[in-house]
């Protein structure tokens, strides 16, 4: 009874510094987020949905960040962080529009080239990509082990 | 195996946090360069030949160099066709400098006049693409272009000969007096000499004549050309 009520105990601990974790990490990133727009802002007049585009991104990174937070410890944190990294690749790819960014503001046409940005952005996700099938690989050997065990 | 992901994990980080700060602050800093368009200037040259002169300044107080500036024009006729085009090449503009280069186009008038008649004798409307290029810290491409059109005019507007007005001019031949005139649009004034040649209706030239011309810029244009014609000349059946 005793070894139960310690076991909750031990549960809710967990899941309160899980929480605890992806708080903090969420509003780490949404302090990035924060500094990096003042920067970015004086875009958003020029390009219409900018700012709308960035922040879907932003709030569904969060969102997949918080959750593979909490479920930290367990395969499904490799799913989302799976997830994650699709999601990148994704919406670089569908918002940037082959790398090709272009606009027309009034009679003036912009073009703006972001192929090696894309190119590198894309390296990077997909080397998140290959982290978190290791990620899930490394989990199910060492619960393979702890199972023979 | 935990250290080799970490080690992943944590090069991955750092890549991002470096191409996310390269990213912001290369766009940051384009908010850090001015571009200054001077006063055009044109001038004729003594080949007859217009050189049109933008001179542009470009201030570049950002982070990063500027690569590869290139400022390309193109000017074409209502059919697509190609007058001239320039460009002007700036390879880097480093940071915190200030870059003042003239941008020149020629058209050359004798070239132009020769390949259309039209130009001479009509106002039209000529096509302009304008381009301007860049890299931004030497790594991201940015281009703009715009379209838009200048009035073309013509130097011998509205030319009309008038009717003759022939006198004798001793035993052999009549001296003949065409009243011409024309408007000339352009800026430019036109000087040199007019020649007028006479034909009768079998092709044979039967009169001469030759004088200079000096027709203001802006301003029309009137005189009366006498020509001399050969005695067998016929008043009803001729051609200038």
């Amino acid at each position: 009874m005793a070894d139960t009520s310690n076991n909750f105990k031990k549960k809710i601990r967990n899941f309160t510094f899980k929480a605890l974790k992806a708080t903090v990490k969420g509003i780490l990133f949404y302090a990035i987020y924060f500094v990096l727009w003042m920067f970015l802002a004086p875009i958003s007049d020029m390009v219409p949905g900018f700012q709308q585009m960035i922040e879907t991104f932003v709030m569904v990174y969060i969102l997949l960040m918080i959750v593979g937070e909490l479920v930290s410890g367990t395969i499904f944190q490799c799913f989302f962080n799976v997830a994650k990294a699709l999601f990148v690749i994704g919406y670089l790819i569908f918002s940037l529009n082959d790398g090709i960014f272009g606009l027309t503001f009034q009679n003036v046409s912009l073009m703006v080239d972001l192929r090696l940005f894309l190119v590198i952005a894309m390296l990077l996700s997909l080397l998140g990509l290959a982290k978190s099938v290791l990620q899930a690989i490394n989990y199910m050997n060492e619960k393979a082990e702890y199972t023979r065990i | 195996m935990r250290i080799p992901i970490r080690m992943i994990g944590i090069a991955t980080t750092f890549f991002w946090i470096f191409l996310i700060a390269f990213f912001v602050s290369a766009v940051y800093s384009v908010k850090d360069v001015h571009f200054d368009f001077g006063e055009p200037q044109m001038d004729v040259t003594s080949d007859n030949k217009v050189v049109f002169s933008l001179p542009v300044s470009i201030a570049n107080t950002g982070f990063y160099n500027i690569g590869s500036f290139n400022i390309s024009t193109e000017i074409s006729d209502k059919e697509g066709f190609t007058i001239t085009r320039g460009s002007t090449f700036v390879p880097v503009i480093k940071k915190n400098d200030v870059v003042t280069i003239t941008h020149n186009m020629t058209i050359d008038l004798n070239d132009l006049l020769q390949q259309d008649k039209n130009y001479l004798f009509n106002d039209t409307e000529l096509k302009i693409y304008e381009a301007v290029g860049m890299k931004i810290a030497d790594v991201i491409p940015v281009q703009a272009s715009t379209n838009f059109s200048m009035p073309w005019s013509a130097p011998l507007y509205n030319f009309t000969l008038g009717e003759p007005i022939y006198a004798p001019y001793n035993l052999t031949h009549f001296r003949v007096t065409i009243p011409i005139s024309f408007e000339n649009h352009p800026f430019f004034d036109l000087v040199g000499d007019m020649r007028i040649r006479m034909y009768n209706s079998t092709g044979a030239r039967v009169g001469r004549g030759k004088t200079s011309l000096e027709a203001y810029g802006n301003s029309p244009y009137n005189r009366e050309y006498r020509v001399l014609c050969f005695d067998d000349w016929n008043d009803s059946d001729w051609a200038v």
